[in-house]
């Protein structure tokens, strides 16, 4: 039996054994009510039905997969080349967000150090350039990262992409509406 | 029903007015199809773009700009009707001008439009394409206009809670057994749709799987989980791809233009036949949940390619190396699922396809119009709201395939420029408006990692040959089936086997059981048959 034929076998093991820890961990130890309720003289369906449901679909899906279609030929495979690229691409994305999120704040009290200020991004986050700096800053290491990554070099052209592309996101979702914020501003 | 279609009819075109020309008003309904449509179009023709990107993106904008009101609900869904419609024209200029398709079911496209192409009938394949895809969307469409109310109204009259939660049941094994070629796998994509709907939420004080985590504890948005599965998990595939692949662009090398291009009167009677088998075909697969345009265009072309074969005299060119009969059958079958794909939506609140998802994300966004058999219910003395709207959706969607006839061909003649746009640098700017798009409606962090994890899933689920579709409908569809369960439990006074109370719940039940077994034999059939060829 070669890797190839496997995928199902794993991928249904893994799924048995997800649906089960599901059926009898999860849902009893996580869900308040049981599957029938008795509330107020009447018998109602209790909140552990349905997560129960999307656990019948998982197992009768993993058991579809280690029986009929354990050996079907061209069974997919996930290669050690798909875990490198997926983890540099969240490794880029994640670092990015990381930076939209903490660079504005940051940069406030920096600025307060320099200039012995107290200034509070919070009262900052709809002004000029603050509202922008995390979004600009971050988004443009997002998709020149990500350009970067495809490449596998950086490039200044990438970056001016990156610059561009994040300009007319503010332009197409900030600039036109007042009740709209950029990312991170909603949670700061 | 016809004071009705009057009604939306009106809503349409004598709504809110957008401006006015020489005095006449132009309501903002009918300027949202047509900027919809022109959007469809560029978009459709850009390889590595689709409809649902596009509608993803403009979601948030739209209610933004519209509100959370009523009167939003036509020119936001009218706009997304609009690009649903464009898309599946454009993605067939890239399919015939460069060999690359420009949305999945345009493949079959390919075939015959980029050796017509390559020919020198670029313009010709592009505006057989044109007529092929009208028509189809057409005939579509007008099937859906007769048949959803109907249906609808059977499905009120007929169907009570238990049938209803059946149903529902019955259409999530469908799609799990349809889409993707393996029913177990289809199975996982609904048990993890459901799994996620059901994370947060519940009628308990305390949220359900939430592992006392407040983040948790609000359940996904759903804004997160969709386009995170749908759009976050394609382009880090598409990414990859070209990663592998280090493609930088085909480079565009014109052919000129040899022959006659123009679409004669006697071109249209040798397509009509070829056009109108497709439309059927495609009209008939896009009224059945989930199963997609692509396997309607298969399917056309293969009922097309027969038909030549039968026909073909001597000295004739081969199915598939650049006859015009090969585009018109792909084009029209593809093009008349998207009608016919809201009949579901309409009539039983089942999305079908990924443009319907959006329609239903609108609606529920926007809120005053729930997609289901509800919307067709006659109330006497009043009129009933979402009836109006529904109509005035089909009223859109009838002057979308007006603008199709008149602008489209020239419009979607004019987008051969959009493959230049290089996909590598494309889709790494998708992934941060779509992330930007989920940020502006939800304001938390969280919703984009949430949207991230998503789409970390989307992409492993691609790998594995699972198919993204079912998660997203079981997701939609999860709150649906357990708040019916819940009123069919009751109604029928706590009976355990609710689902077997009635004749119509039990053939349902049965059926749903059927075609998973159906589907897996099948597959098994088909394993055994191509191990024997090997």
């Amino acid at each position: 039996m070669t890797n190839r034929q496997r995928s199902n076998l794993v991928l249904g093991l893994l799924m048995l054994i997800g649906s089960m820890a599901l059926l009898f961990i999860w849902i009893p130890l996580d869900v308040e009510t049981g599957i029938i309720e008795k509330a107020r003289r009447r018998t109602v369906i209790g909140d552990a039905f349905a997560p129960s449901i999307a656990g019948l679909f998982l197992l009768m899906g993993a058991i579809g997969l280690l029986l009929p279609e354990r050996n079907v030929p061209d069974q997919p495979v996930i290669l050690k080349k798909n875990l490198q690229f997926i983890a540099s691409a969240i490794a880029i994305i994640g670092i990015s967000l990381i930076v939209m999120r903490y660079l504005g704040p940051l940069a406030v009290g920096a600025y307060n150090q320099a200039h012995e200020t107290t200034l509070e991004y919070r009262l900052l986050r709809d002004t000029f350039p603050w509202k922008y700096l995390g979004f600009l800053v971050g988004g443009t290491l997002l998709i020149s990262g990500l350009i970067g990554l495809v490449y596998g070099r950086f490039s200044w052209k990438s970056l001016a992409i990156g610059i561009v592309a994040v300009l007319l996101m503010i332009a197409v979702y900030d600039l036109p509406f007042d009740d709209l914020l950029l990312p991170p501003n909603g949670d700061v | 029903m016809l004071e009705y279609f009057s009604l939306g009819f009106q809503a349409v075109f004598f709504g809110p007015e957008a401006f006015s020309v020489l005095g006449i008003a132009i309501s903002i309904t009918v300027v949202m199809v047509l900027c919809g449509f022109l959007l469809g179009i560029a978009v459709g023709a850009t390889p590595g773009l689709a409809g649902p990107v596009a509608m993803a993106i403009s979601l948030p904008i739209l209610i933004s700009v519209f509100g959370y009101h009523e009167s939003a609900l036509l020119p936001v869904m009218g706009f997304l009707i609009g690009i649903m419609k464009g898309a599946t024209v454009g993605g067939a200029v890239p399919a015939i001008l460069f060999n690359t398709p420009g949305t999945p079911d345009a493949f079959m496209t390919t075939l015959d439009g980029y050796p017509m192409a390559q020919r020198g009938q670029a313009k010709k394949a592009l505006r057989v394409a044109h007529f092929s895809s009208a028509s189809g969307d057409t005939f579509s469409d007008i099937v859906l206009i007769i048949c959803a109310p109907f249906l609808a109204v059977l499905v009120e009259s007929y169907l009570d809670l238990p049938e209803k939660t059946a149903l529902l049941i019955l259409s999530l094994s469908f799609i799990a057994a349809v889409i993707g070629g393996s029913a177990s796998k289809g199975l996982l994509s609904i048990g993890l749709g459901l799994l996620a709907a059901y994370v947060g939420t519940g009628e308990d004080f305390y949220p359900r799987l939430s592992m006392g985590s407040e983040e948790l504890a609000q359940g996904f948005p759903i804004a997160a989980a969709v386009l995170g599965v749908l759009i976050i998990g394609a382009v880090f595939q598409g990414l990859e791809e070209i990663w592998w692949a280090k493609q930088k662009g085909q480079a565009y090398q014109p052919v000129p233009d040899q022959g006659d291009q123009k679409l004669r009167w006697a071109d249209i009677r040798r397509l009509s036949p070829y056009i109108g088998r497709s439309a059927v075909v495609g009209t008939g697969i896009g009224a059945l949940p989930g199963i997609g345009s692509t396997l309607a265009a298969t399917l056309g072309y293969a009922l097309g390619k027969a038909r030549y074969l039968k026909r073909k005299q001597p000295g004739d060119p081969e199915f598939g190396s650049g006859v015009m009969q090969g585009v018109a059958s792909t084009e029209a079958a593809n093009s008349s699922v998207s009608g016919a794909n809201l009949i579901p939506v309409l009539s039983l609140g089942i999305p079908g396809n990924a443009a319907a998802v959006f329609l239903i994300l609108a609606a529920e966004s926007i809120g005053g119009f729930n997609p289901g058999p509800a919307v067709f219910r006659a109330t006497e003395n009043a009129i009933n709201p979402e009836m109006v709207i529904a109509f005035g959706l089909f009223t859109a969607m009838l002057f979308a395939n007006l603008l199709n006839w008149t602008i489209g061909g020239l419009f979607m003649r004019s987008m051969g420029v959009m493959v230049r746009v290089p996909k590598h640098y494309l889709l790494p700017c998708v992934l941060l408006l779509t992330l930007t798009a989920i940020y502006v409606q939800e304001t938390r962090m969280e919703a984009v990692w949430f949207a991230l994890a998503f789409g970390l899933l989307g992409y492993f689920m691609r790998l594995l040959k699972i198919s993204p579709l079912p998660f997203v409908i079981a997701f939609i569809l999860g709150g649906n089936l357990e708040s019916t369960a819940r009123q069919a439990y009751s109604a029928t006074g706590g009976d355990a086997f609710f689902l077997f109370s009635s004749w119509t719940a039990a053939i349902f039940m049965a059926l749903a059981v059927l075609v998973v077994l159906y589907s897996a034999s099948s597959n098994r059939k088909q394993r055994d048959s191509a191990v024997e060829n090997t």
